[in-house]
């Protein structure tokens, strides 16, 4: 499937036939061209519409005006916003700002005819001698409070007016206002709050540089090493495909991105007390390079030093179960880290949230190295001890595959292959560790139902211990009519709004995975070897997914596993 | 979220755990007619799709497509004076016919209509986002906005291998929120650095919740299929 690259109209046509013209030409194989283009009138036209509505000696109405059949007018007419229906006889120029022109039957008007920004409507019977023209794109023009027309700025665009923040533009110079909600809630800082301003100056037609900085602040977790206040802080420069950047930051990091996105762990852990993430304390700085190689394809090279650390869960409130406790946060390999890594993105999807075609492969590999690494004590069948006061280094790689496949126009298949873990030197840290089990892999499987860890290893934090996972989805959809709800009207009995949810992805979907210690122990996999797909645990499940909101039964086959229910906020992948 | 109700065993959860099964069940039983069966019935939005006279040497003719009425259903400008832009995603596909074998999808365009009423112009703004191209038209009148959301698109990906072929034509109309409008924009704009996630800051959390309750609240969306008939390329 060709991306979407270069749709382009064709522009031959005059602007002033283009406004109206009823059919527009794409050609996707055009050469592509980044830029927005603002259509109007042409603005010696609103030019003109101007002096005439001004003139001292022109007509003005506004509002909905209407000249009866048998009345008679001479002279200049303008109307301003609203409309100008005409059935007598008029005698003279017509001018029609922002409104519409109706020649109804009978109507006569011998005259020039201009209307910007609304239509002509022209019954059959009605007769015009003189020029004619009429431009649907609205006039950029304000009323004065002495009743004359002048030209109006133009306002922002649209993608501009989020309500969350506010945009102004000192000389070259555009800053933007931020404030906002961290994108989750979690056991550890509770709902955090970023503010901060962004710097966006535009040095040259192909370079820009860009300044983000961002406070947060803390509801949750003052009595813990985590200040009530963490910062983001980064300096980009682009031109043209490539970029360089530099950072600064003290935030709370993930320890895996699964088996939720942020915003579902969000709402899991406000409204149910269940976090389904491990956290740790990150404070460093780094600088990245990348090139945008194409519009889908984007490599980057990053370097970064960290200071990470152990930290706490504290007891931010939640909805139901306040009273319970929250699962702790495990501790992590503290010290002072040093990572080079290299990425690939490449993104041919036709829609970020409901895909139905395109790639979506992400893959980087990292080496990152500590001289003062505290390690944490684990069963030496999951990592042999960590000599102290020796370096300390391991590589790690990690890929996602996607691809989103319609195979009738009304049947899409969708595949996923994730692998993750160590690849070389020293085994990972507790916070680089991986697991399977959870909505987002695993669904069949309870959370963290596979962290590798020995039989015999209590650990309440269910830490993720395994040093590979790999996993493999697939689903099938079809869209289906639900009617979940029910149908209101409106008052005129025409406007229907349904209440609920009105229609459906109806998904079946099989998944399989599994998470391993390597090395030569018992039940551990050589570390040269992926197990075979026989050693691999199996889900199968079935669902309904309404975009926002998606509810699921999923059954792992491999054991004699429960029927799980999930509810999802977003797709599966 | 996820099968919390389950990871406690007791009386309650599993009453509870067989409601919801029984809930799930109904759910998929109640499923009689696929979507698209029905997506132009019981709407007064249309979709159509026609194919260009047979004019080129080899029969492939393109495809041209047009809405019609999206305002003379009262729901979606009622949504707009409510503040609340419109989009209509247009996504048009090639289908190559194959007797005795599931169809082949060969290729697919596919563009982005948004609409805003600004209250304090009292105009509606319409972007056109083809690709990394974007096109901001203003209009002061419903009826110039009607008309101009009732353009036919003209899309030139006609086949050029032998075979029989039709186009499907999908126009997805649902409601925005400021933070999708910009993300939207910033998605079909190729900025990948801010759609992978860093955007995330602050957005995922009030996104989901504000998609979800637009959803349940009763905000539309619509979904409408057309095709053609089949045409053969010699």
């Amino acid at each position: 499937v060709r991306p979407l690259v270069g749709l382009l109209l064709l522009l031959a046509l005059p602007p002033a036939l283009r406004a109206q013209d009823s059919v527009i030409v794409i050609d996707p194989d055009a050469p592509a061209a980044d830029s927005l283009e603002r259509v109007g009138p042409p603005p010696e036209v609103v030019a003109e519409l101007i002096e005439f509505y001004n003139d001292s000696t022109t007509t003005r109405v506004q509002g909905d005006v209407t000249f009866p059949t048998g009345s008679r007018f001479a002279g200049r007419l303008a109307l301003h916003r609203g409309n100008l229906r005409i059935a007598g006889r008029v005698e003279g120029p017509i001018a029609v700002a922002n409104g519409t022109l109706h020649l109804l039957a009978g109507a006569d008007v011998r005259g020039d005819i201009l209307v910007i920004g609304g239509r002509l409507i022209r019954a059959a019977g009605a007769r015009h001698e003189g020029r004619q023209r009429v431009f649907w794109d609205a006039a950029p023009v304000a009323l004065t409070d002495e009743g004359l027309l002048e030209i109006r700025e133009r306002r922002r665009p649209i993608g501009d007016l989020a309500a969350a923040r506010t945009s102004f533009q000192t000389g070259k110079v555009r800053t933007t206002l931020l404030l906002s909600t961290g994108g989750t809630y979690n056991r550890i800082e509770g709902l955090p709050i970023l503010f901060g301003p962004t710097f966006d100056l535009r040095t040259g037609r192909r370079s820009a540089f860009k300044l983000d900085l961002r406070g947060i602040l803390r509801t949750a977790g003052s009595n813990t090493r985590l200040a009530d206040f963490g910062y983001q802080a980064r300096g980009e420069f682009r031109f043209g495909r490539f970029g360089v950047a530099g950072e600064v930051y003290s935030e709370l990091t993930p320890i895996e991105d699964h088996p939720l996105s942020p915003g579902e762990v969000g709402w899991s852990a406000f409204l149910l007390q269940r976090d389904y993430r491990d956290y740790f304390d990150r404070r460093g700085y780094g600088g990245l390079a990348w090139v945008q190689v194409t519009r889908p394809l984007r490599l980057e090279l990053s370097r970064r030093r960290d200071d990470e650390r152990t930290v706490r869960a504290t007891d931010p409130w939640s909805l139901f179960r306040n009273s319970d406790r929250w699962r702790s946060n495990p501790p992590i390999d503290d010290g002072h880290y040093v990572t080079t890594g290299v990425r690939l993105d490449l993104d041919t999807r036709n829609e970020r949230y409901l895909p139905s075609t395109g790639w979506l492969i992400q893959a980087r590999f990292e080496h990152s190295s500590s001289g003062d690494v505290a390690p944490v004590l684990l069963p030496r069948l999951v990592r042999p001890a960590v000599p102290l006061g020796q370096r300390y280094a391991y590589d790690r790689i990690f890929f996602d595959v996607r691809r989103y496949s319609r195979i009738t126009p009304s049947l899409r298949v969708n595949g996923r292959l994730r692998a993750d873990g160590w690849v070389g030197g020293d085994r990972l840290p507790v916070q680089r560790r991986v697991s399977l089990g959870g909505p987002d892999l695993m669904p069949g499987y309870d959370f963290r139902a596979f962290t590798c860890a020995p039989s015999g290893f209590t650990d309440p934090a269910l830490s993720a211990l395994c040093d590979r996972v790999v996993s493999a989805q697939i689903e099938v959809r079809s869209r289906v009519g639900l009617n979940l709800g029910y149908r209101t009207r409106g008052r005129e009995n025409q406007s229907r709004r349904f209440i609920g949810i009105e229609e459906a992805d109806l998904v079946f979907f099989a998944d399989a995975g599994k998470g391993w210690l390597a090395g030569d122990g018992p039940g551990q996999v050589p570390a040269n070897r992926i197990p075979s797909f026989s050693e691999w645990k199996v889900d199968v499940g079935i669902g309904l997914d309404a975009g926002e909101i998606g509810a699921y039964i999923a059954k792992g086959v491999s054991e004699d596993e429960s029927v799980k229910f999930l509810v999802r906020l977003r797709r599966r992948f | 979220v996820a099968g919390s109700l389950l990871h406690s065993p007791g009386p309650p959860v599993r009453r509870i755990w067989a409601l919801l099964v029984s809930l799930a069940a109904g759910a998929l039983l109640a499923i009689a007619t696929p979507r698209g069966a029905h997506a132009q019935a019981g709407n007064s939005v249309r979709l159509e799709v026609r194919l260009t006279p047979d004019s080129a040497p080899r029969g492939a003719r393109a495809p041209v497509v047009r809405s019609d009425n999206l305002l003379g259903d009262g729901r979606w400008l009622s949504t707009l004076r409510s503040g609340l832009p419109v989009r209509l995603h247009y996504r048009v596909e090639v289908w190559r016919s194959r007797n005795g074998w599931l169809d082949q999808l060969t290729r697919q365009v596919y563009w982005d209509v948004v609409v805003r009423h600004e209250p304090l112009l009292d105009e509606y703004t319409m972007l056109t986002i083809f690709g990394s191209r974007v096109q901001e038209r203003r209009y002061a009148t419903l009826d110039a906005l009607t008309a101009a959301l009732a353009f036919a698109y003209q899309i030139n990906i006609s086949p050029t291998e032998a075979g029989g072929y039709y186009y499907s034509a999908t126009l997805e109309v649902s409601t925005l929120s400021d933070s999708d409008l910009d993300e939207l924009e910033r998605f079909l704009e190729g900025d990948l650095e801010r759609a992978r996630g860093r955007e995330g800051i602050g957005d995922a959390l009030g996104r989901g919740a504000t998609r979800f309750l637009l959803r349940l609240a009763g905000l539309p969306s619509l979904r409408l299929e057309a095709r053609t008939r089949r045409f053969a390329v010699r």
